[in-house]
């Protein structure tokens, strides 16, 4: 019977890196080719997306915005995996990666229009390599698959990321993307950012196990690993998307982070969890992490972490700007005017009634 | 410097108000952008309001306690210097102008037009639900008193317009209405928000759906009283609280089903295995019920402590959320303040038993066939007579009685 079982691409470029807890290994973090310039880098961007985070929630309380969902603590994660990808390679996103999109040159401000309900996708996916944001839960995961499958076909040497949240993998379409990713060796980086908490359903109750040792079972490897480490991602992400590249097929990281804010500005998270347990979560913060490692290699001095400060003062002051300018709302056309090339009765009905709602007001 | 009003948003995806909870402004100060302006509480969650430009306060348009419409004045501000110059935002980044919408591939354009089902004559609603019109259009009926029944709609298909309602409001409506929600002849409006229309939902919901019953007994507290006087001696006061909560936890221990609920959904019991006993606390804002978290694992001590601690932060108000919920089962101190014997508790909804503890004072008792003055206190309980009848009650009170009557220091 054993031969029947065939584990496609069972090594494992990854594991080595890190520890039996996760932690990248102290050789693997010196030897990963990043210059000083490429290493600050990382720390600007950490910190011009927890502002720009911060901005839009402020905007979403000012009015501004319809909705926010904040990705604050998480930021380690965002800005390690798309420096470890090339520029070309694909990310399918969920609602919560606005850090990610940053990282790949989406303006801020223009990506807020979404928030606002003026645009359905505010950037053009094939421009970034990065699909528009998905509020199904999990529903990115089968396309950043079935997309891998398409590279794969054509025969380019491209690899996609898939991320979504720990809630994501307890649905049907998680299960399938993941199989179809084993059987077809698709090259797809599946990146869980296990967050602790699906809005307010903590990790205990989405599963009994672990996240990352489901791999092995859709027959290729996984592994857990620290998500609040900038270095710790870059590397995991980037070994895997190596390895992805040259035909070994898909790897599932599951990096362990923490949803410091709240599910999404309607949320009141001290409802349903504990001061402590943020506290705690706040100790390991991925930027003062990374800001104090930076400062004790010498390569980040006070005016140099200041002066990226006031970049980001200055990035937000110009969201806000930029966002308020950018009022003109759409007409029912831009709800109604892209769904049915024949609109069914009741379709029709329903615009109509939206457009009398609109008279007089 | 230009004045702007600054008007409650919707802040939790289609709510229509909130209460404000505290300014953290004055008018005449100063205010720098996404400076702090104000609490506020929704139905969703108490959040802090940042201020959207920098100025001095000229007025806050609300008082806290009071419950704000989403859209009406919260502050005014007269804000410092022109707005920067802006760079505009590139036109496809907004669909307002479709031809150059992003993301959807050359070719696919805007439709050339959108078919129109062909509009049918007006014609005479029918009664009720056959009644044609925009959700905000019924409620600008039921706010102008129009049946819209009685209506003939003019818009497609005879769908009642919001001209329709606003002709067939008759100004004589228009003033009663509005008189309603102020003063009548000696009568007074409050209008219920926060914290009372939470405790309002509460106990309509038991009292609607749980058939309770409560029974009565009087307990002999004159170990309690010695047990705490020895607690005062060794440098350690307490009230007889923690008392109570010790002898219910443990004689909830005996007869678990009185740390349960009733789950109507699957016709099932859910006993509880830890024992989170609420405590009722009389606050300036209103009843609160914070809760003790696993009191089975706590000694009197530990019980005393955590006790302490939930109600004076239940009086300063600074408890969270989660730490006013879960409870198994509730407790109620009613002789804490005044000549209050007894009285019979209502079951929070989420659970089976709620005890109400009376002053303890001295009382004729029967000892040996002689009368004598003995401090006692009354106990109640109610109890969800769904799950637990009249007869495991009494062993319940029993044993509460017993654990009461043998407190230890
Ligand atoms: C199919 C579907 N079901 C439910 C929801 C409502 N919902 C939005 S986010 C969310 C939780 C997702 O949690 P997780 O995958 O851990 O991601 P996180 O929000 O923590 O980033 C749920 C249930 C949804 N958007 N889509
Ligand atoms: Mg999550």
């Amino acid at each position: 019977m054993a031969d029947v079982v065939q584990v496609v691409g069972t090594d494992d470029p990854v594991r080595p890196l890190f520890s039996e807890a996760g932690e990248l290994r102290a050789d693997a973090r010196s030897g990963l080719g990043l210059d000083a310039a490429a290493l600050r880098d990382l720390y600007q961007k950490m910190v011009l997306i927890r502002r720009a985070d911060k901005e839009a929630l402020n905007l979403q309380r000012q009015g501004e915005l319809g909705l926010w969902g904040q990705y604050l603590g998480q930021e380690a994660i965002h800005v390690g995996a798309v420096a470890a990808l090339e520029p070309t390679d694909w990310i399918f996103p969920s609602y919560r990666e606005f850090g990610m999109a940053m990282c790949r040159g989406v303006d801020p401000a223009e990506m807020l229009t979404w928030f606002r309900g003026l645009s359905h996708g505010p950037w053009d996916p094939r421009k970034y390599a990065f699909a528009p944001l998905a509020v199904p839960v999990a529903t990115q995961v089968p396309h950043a698959v079935g997309f891998a499958m398409g590279s794969k076909l054509r025969g380019d040497d491209d690899v996609v990321l898939g991320t979504f949240g720990d809630g994501a993998t307890s649905k049907g379409d998680w299960h399938e993307a993941m199989n179809f990713a084993g059987v077809f060796r698709a090259p797809v980086i599946l990146l869980c950012q296990n967050n602790h908490w699906a809005i307010s359903v903590p990790l205990a109750k989405q599963t009994a196990g672990s996240i990352a040792e489901r791999a092995p079972g859709y027959g290729f490897p996984g592994i857990r690993i620290d998500g609040n480490d900038v270095l710790g991602v870059f590397a995991a992400v980037r070994a895997a998307a190596e390895r992805a590249r040259r035909g070994d097929g898909p790897y599932l990281i599951e990096a362990m982070t923490y949803r410091m804010g709240a599910h999404t500005s309607s949320d009141d998270p001290t409802r349903y969890r504990l001061d402590s347990e943020l506290q705690a979560w706040s100790a390991k913060d991925p930027i003062a992490r990374y800001q104090s490692w930076l400062q004790g290699q010498g390569l980040l001095d006070e005016a140099a972490a200041a002066a990226i400060d006031g970049e980001a003062e200055t990035m937000a002051e110009q969201m806000r700007t930029r966002l308020r300018a950018a009022v003109p709302a759409p007409a029912g056309e831009a709800i109604f005017g892209r769904v049915y090339e024949r609109p069914p009765d009741p379709f029709t009905e329903e615009r109509e009634e939206f457009e009398a709602s609109l008279e007089g007001t | 410097m230009a004045e702007q009003t600054f008007r409650l948003p919707d802040l939790g995806e289609g709510l229509t108000e909130a209460q404000l909870v505290t300014w953290r402004v004055e008018e005449g100060g100063q205010v720098e952008v996404n400076e702090p302006l104000c609490d506020v509480e929704t139905a969703k969650a108490v959040v802090v309001i940042p201020s959207p430009w920098a100025g001095t306060i000229q007025k806050l348009h609300a008082r806290p306690g009071e419950s704000v419409a989403v859209g009406s004045a919260l502050v005014t501000i007269a804000a410092q210097g022109a707005p920067a110059p802006v760079e505009p935002l590139p036109a496809e980044s907004v669909e307002a102008t479709p031809s150059t919408l992003v993301g959807y591939g050359p070719g696919a354009g805007p439709p050339a037009g959108i078919r129109r089902r062909a509009r049918v004559a007006p014609s005479t609603p029918q009664m009720g639900s056959d009644v044609r019109a925009a959700p905000f259009v019924r409620q600008l009926a039921k706010e102008r008193g129009v049946d819209l029944a009685a209506l003939t709609g003019s818009g497609p298909g005879g769908r009642i317009t919001r001209a329709d309602v606003e002709g067939a409001a008759s100004p004589v409506a228009a003033t009663s209405a509005a008189a309603a929600a102020s003063t009548t002849d000696g009568e007074r409006r409050i209008s219920v928000v926060g914290i009372r229309k939470a405790i309002a939902r509460q106990m309509v919901r038991s009292v609607t759906t749980i058939p309770q019953f409560t029974e009565f007994a009087v307990f002999d507290a004159t170990k309690l009283l010695a047990a705490r006087e020895r607690q005062k001696q060794s440098g350690r006061s307490m009230t007889p609280l923690p008392y109570f909560i010790l002898a219910l936890v443990k004689a909830v221990r005996a007869f678990p089903l009185m740390n349960s609920s009733w789950d109507e959904a699957h016709d099932e019991i859910v006993v509880k295995q830890p024992i989170n006993v609420g405590i009722a606390v009389n606050t300036s804002q209103g009843l609160l019920v914070p809760v003790l978290r696993g009191a089975e694992r706590l000694d009197l001590m530990a019980i005393a402590d955590q006790a302490a601690r939930l109600i004076e932060g239940a009086r300063a108000g600074t408890l969270k959320p989660v730490e006013m919920s879960g409870g198994t089962i509730t407790i109620t101190n009613v002789g804490a303040s005044g000549p209050v014997e007894t009285g019979t508790p209502i079951i929070s909804p989420t659970e089976c038993c709620v005890g109400a503890f009376g002053a303890i004072k001295p009382r004729p008792m029967v000892i040996d066939g002689k009368v004598v003055a003995r401090s006692g206190a009354w106990i109640s309980i109610s109890v969800d007579h769904r799950i637990v009848d009249g007869a495991l009650a009494t062993e319940f009170l029993t044993a509460l009685v017993g654990e009461l009557e043998t407190s230890r220091a």
